[in-house]
């Protein structure tokens, strides 16, 4: 796994399941890796909206809003890792710079720099465990959240 | 009487030697465990005649080239005929494609498979999808003009080409076109659609879904029928147990989802009046060869036994060359790993020799940097030598089905048969195979062995050499990944945009029009429409919106 | 809209603000709220009560496989042709043993994703029993405010959604199709009484008319004033659909006046919550649970009637004080602030 930093120690927040979108960007269609995150992430006690393969990036931003989602991840075959960086600039226009995004698949390695530059948590290479990523995705969830709650909501 | 009994009566004295063995089996043994392949079966440490002992042979394996084909289906198999090496090629513009088929075909390559880029699966041209997403892992191919460059040099009448191309089959469309310009005849073209299969989109991979479950049933049959009278030496219908097999289903589960789905095409082929002999010897298959190599051997035998036996008996067709299940296998990539990645090669070639055991008729190896990029030209010639060195320094060629007769091969065969036949009849069932995937069944049937063997690798039952065992953490950056030409690609583009401007729009609108009339009418042939539209100027891009527009696009139905 | 009207977008200063405006982002927010317990969602629910409108919930329930997802698409469909503005809250299940949920119904609405006058969201049930989540009344309420014309739940019948639902829905929506047996899951209690409209899908099917005969001679049996219409539809042929909506508009117009809507939701928040705090409360160690245990035992002995036992239980229920917990003694003196 590739990250900028050491994702911070879990706080316990509401407990309410966090909600993770998972999702494919670009026009690889192979899913079986996605789905089997999903089902992970559920045994894991979260909610997982899961979108079929060949999300438009505005369209993910979409749903990121209206599911009010916690943690993002992509996965990406192929090439569409090279888009990523499209999406970060969008969820951040629309206001939604705390979502941690995660991506999963194959990166080779000269191409992970943008990824991380552009503010994507973590890398997940094959052979990550489930366990690594079930917990990398609670732990980045939980601090999208305390980060998203800090502006006050509804109390004002 | 029980193959046991049998062998008692004609061996004295086996059952007590099998005892010996069997005592110090157990005594020397430390860790007795039970052995399961992939598809759920136990697997013993030994197999014996009290496991198979020949008498069934003429009804249950027969001679290659007869019924029920167990041992291959022509009387010469790699003898007479070699299988064909079909590497899957695609990367870049058409002429950077040209490039590299002309480089592997001297380098023993001896038929075509063309790959198209990711955004052509999608239905979209090069113009409508990010720009350094195009040709990444395909060809672009939007048009005749590109086809004929992708061709260029390429003989169709006396080279075969496959084409990976989903409902509405544009590049089938594409290459007539460039037999047209070049004065082939149409009955000199041979080759296969390869994708074809539309369920199995729906299903797995969906990589290649592009219609309605309900339109690509429509076309898949008008698509036959055109076929049919017009290249008759194509075969349109490639089913495919592929993307079944590497989204989680068993060996044996993808040999029942694959042959059910081929009762199903069968069906509505016949629902619309052709007979089953006009249709079937021009149905082929498509798997995914893994490295679990007694499995796969064990598969394809089973498959051929079952196919036999259905086209004949169920689908009621005389003529025997209807009931020879012909298949292109691929090795899997499923089992690569991006991880010390030179291990591939031994991957690979494992596989092959599974493939070439299992008696398949042309087979693409994948290069062994096929986890992480499109391959280079030393991985890609790698690949093909793979082949070449199988047949010409281990002489795997030299013995019809080898592995026949074998009491493990033979007992695995029957075993794999029985576990087929019931996945079968779940499908039959739930009402066959289109009714199956729309109600999720197969997807859930699917899902669950896929989380299967994922617990198993992660649980370590499972090895993989370099993934969760004889792991090397301090792995290098492997080699950069190719990518098409930026500059090429650029003016690639800029010539498309030409071209498009420069076309007869009446005329295009002309064809749009007519081929969304053809869709929305019950009995017109919407493919012979697509062929026209193709030749008239009209691109992939455009055929595949005017289609979606009149026959339905739907996502396809998820089950997590 | 009866509510005052709402500010714009841009000129909120405040979530809530913004939620009257119908700011996509303060309505998802005020939904996640709106799903927790606590202090917050208290005073978010109080704000809206105050303000809820008259958009028309219509339920759409059914039993697994009928096509549901796709219907509500067609339907969103042909609202949104009609100008009108729509809001999905689709329900799935939560896993009774993890807690976690895979959310996917919206993958049926692809389509609908950048309309701006649609919103969809995704809820898990969270463990209620009856399957849908315990908080939708209130979640409705949200979007109501937000200022959306229609609002569908969607949700799978299973346990008792199908009651559920029509408790706080304007209008009902049973979905079934044919061949899946669904005239017993019509019998199976309490359907036919709640359905305001039937709807028969995959209409292209050979048996789809012969189910809706048959479903309109069991309605004929029961001996009630109102018979719901029995519709034949294809959602994936997008036939019958017009009808549907027409269907639902006058089976909503015949359900009472404005502001009944957001009544009865707040009633069936209302009785939702008195449930479950009734179920707490048993299934605890303290008062209300031990009272339970030593009724039990004496009815079993026949030293009191059910009938008696009942009220009693009840009244040790109602004894225990709402800021005490469960477990703390209602009438002994403790160490506790006592009110």
């Amino acid at each position: 796994m590739n990250e900028t930093s050491s994702p911070p120690a879990p706080t316990a927040l509401d407990a309410a399941p966090l909600r993770v979108l998972v999702t494919k960007i670009g026009l690889d269609g192979h899913d079986r890796g996605s789905r089997l995150v999903a089902a992970f992430l559920r045994d894991a006690g979260h909610e997982v909206i899961y979108t079929p393969p060949w999300q438009q990036v505005a369209d993910v931003v979409t749903l990121a809003v209206q599911e009010d989602v916690d943690v993002i991840g992509v996965s990406s075959l192929a090439t569409d890792h090279l888009i990523v960086p499209d999406l970060m600039d969008a969820l951040r226009a629309a206001g939604l710079g705390h979502v941690a995004v995660v991506v999963g698949g194959i990166v080779p390695e000269q191409e992970l720099p943008p990824l991380l530059e552009a503010g994507v948590r973590a890398v997940f290479g094959p052979g990550s465990s489930r366990d690594e990523i079930v917990g990398a995705v609670a732990t980045w969830g939980v601090e999208a959240r305390t980060a998203k709650l800090a502006d006050g909501g509804f109390a004002r | 009487m029980t193959t046991t009994d049998h062998t008692q009566m004609t061996l004295p004295g086996f059952a007590a030697a099998r005892d010996r063995w069997e005592g110090a089996y157990d005594r020397q043994l430390d860790d007795p465990r039970t052995i399961r392949n992939r598809s759920g079966i136990e697997i013993k440490p030994l197999y014996g005649p009290d496991d198979w002992d020949g008498s069934g042979y003429l009804d249950r394996l027969g001679f290659p080239g007869e019924a029920p084909y167990t041992r291959g289906i022509y009387p010469t198999m790699y003898r007479g005929r070699t299988w064909s090496q079909r590497q899957l090629i695609g990367l870049g513009t058409p002429a950077d494609y040209n490039e590299r088929i002309r480089f592997l075909i001297d380098n023993g390559s001896t038929a075509i498979s063309l790959l198209p880029c990711n955004s052509g699966f999608r239905g979209l041209d090069c113009d409508e999808v990010p720009f350094p997403l195009l040709g990444t892992c395909g060809t672009v191919v939007n048009s005749v003009d590109h086809m004929d460059a992708a061709l260029d040099g390429v003989s169709l009448a006396d080279v075969s080409t496959a084409m990976n191309d989903p409902t509405p089959f544009t590049l089938l469309a594409f290459v007539l076109g460039v037999a047209k310009r070049r004065g082939v005849p149409f009955d000199r073209v041979t080759g296969t659609s390869n994708q074809s299969d539309y369920i199995s989109h729906y299903v797995a991979n969906h990589m290649f879904y592009r219609l309605s479950q309900p339109g690509s049933r429509r076309l898949l049959v008008d698509h036959v029928e055109y076929c049919r009278q017009a290249v008759p030496n194509w075969n349109p219908v490639s089913v495919v147990g592929q993307h079944m097999q590497q989204a989680g289903a068993t060996p044996a589960e993808t040999m029942g989802f694959t042959l059910s789905t081929a009762i199903q095409y069968a069906d509505d082929c016949m629902a619309r009046g052709m007979d089953p002999d006009e249709i079937l010897p021009r149905f082929t298959f498509f798997f995914d060869v893994s490295i679990s190599l007694f499995e796969e051997v064990a598969k394809f035998r089973a498959g051929r036994r079952i196919w036999a036996r259905v086209a004949r008996e169920r689908l009621g067709a005389r003529d025997p060359r209807s009931w020879r299940f012909k298949f292109h296998g691929q090795t899997s990539g499923v089992d690569l790993t991006a991880q010390q990645p030179l291990n591939n090669i031994a991957r690979v070639a494992t596989q092959a020799i599974a493939g070439i055991f299992g008696g398949l008729q042309s087979m693409h190896t994948d290069a062994y940097d096929e986890a992480i990029t499109c391959p280079t030209e030393e991985s890609a010639r790698i690949a093909v030598a793979t082949q070449n060195l199988l047949r010409e320094e281990a002489h795997l060629c030299d013995v019809i089905d080898p592995l026949g007769g074998s009491y493990y091969v033979e007992t695995l065969t029957d075993q794999m048969e029985a576990e087929i036949l019931a996945v079968m009849d779940t499908i039959d069932a739930a009402g066959g195979m289109y009714d199956a995937v729309g109600s999720g069944l197969v997807q859930t049937m699917i899902g669950r062995s896929a989380l299967a063997a994922q617990n198993r690798i992660d649980a370590g039952e499972e090895k993989v050499v370099g993934v969760n065992c004889y792991r090397d953490d301090a792995d290098g950056v492997g080699p950069p990944p190719m990518r098409p030409d930026a500059e090429r690609m650029r003016r690639f583009v800029d010539d498309f945009a030409a071209f498009k401007s420069a076309r007869s729009h009446d005329e295009v609108d002309r064809q749009i029009a007519e081929l969304r009339r053809a869709a929305r009418s019950d009995d017109e042939n919407v493919f012979a429409r697509v062929v026209d539209a193709a030749w008239s100027g009209v691109t992939h891009g455009e055929i595949v919106a005017a289609l979606r527009d009149e026959l339905g696009f739907g996502d396809p139905l998820i089950v997590a | 809209m009866t509510a005052p009207a709402a500010p714009s977008v841009a000129a909120a200063t405040t979530a809530f603000e913004r939620l009257r405006a119908g700011d996509p982002a303060a309505l998802a927010r005020a939904l996640t709220v709106l799903e927790t317990d606590g202090a917050e969602a208290d005073a978010l629910r109080r704000r809206l009560h105050a303000l809820v409108g008259s958009a028309v919930v219509v339920g759409v329930t059914g039993p697994p496989g009928v096509g549901k997802s796709t219907l509500v698409d067609a339907y969103v469909e042909a609202l949104r042709r009609r100008r009108r503005t729509v809001a999905v809250l689709a329900v799935d299940p939560s896993s009774p043993l993890t807690g976690g949920a895979v959310l996917g119904d919206r993958t049926r609405m692809g389509q609908h994703t950048s309309d701006t006058g649609v919103f969809v969201r995704s809820i898990a049930s969270r463990g209620h029993v009856g399957g849908l989540a315990l908080s939708v009344p209130a979640m409705l309420d949200a979007v109501d405010v937000a200022g959306f014309d229609d609002i569908v739940v969607e949700a799978v019948g299973a346990g008792q959604s199908e009651v559920e639902i029509s408790r706080f829905a304007d209008v009902t929506v049973v979905v079934g199709a044919p061949g899946l047996g669904d005239d017993v899951q019509a019998i199976k209690a309490g359907i036919l009484e709640v359905a305001d409209v039937l709807v028969v899908n995959k209409g292209d099917l050979p048996l789809a008319d012969q189910t809706a005969e048959h479903l309109r001679s069991m309605l004929r049996l029961r001996s009630t004033d109102r018979v719901p219409d029995v519709l034949t539809v294809s959602a994936t042929e997008r036939r019958g659909i017009d009808e549907l909506v027409d269907a639902v508009a006058a089976a909503g117009r015949d359900r009472g006046e404005p502001g009944a809507g957001p009544r009865r939701r707040a009633t069936e928040l209302l009785r939702q919550r008195a449930l479950a705090e009734v179920e707490r409360r048993l299934a605890g160690d303290g008062l209300a649970g031990a009272a339970l245990a030593d009724l039990g035992a004496a009815v079993h002995r026949g030293e009191i009637s059910l009938a008696d036992a009942t009220e009693a239980v009840l009244t040790r229920c109602a004894a225990i004080r709402p800021s005490q917990p469960a477990d703390d003694g209602g009438d002994e003196p403790s160490g506790r602030d006592q009110r």
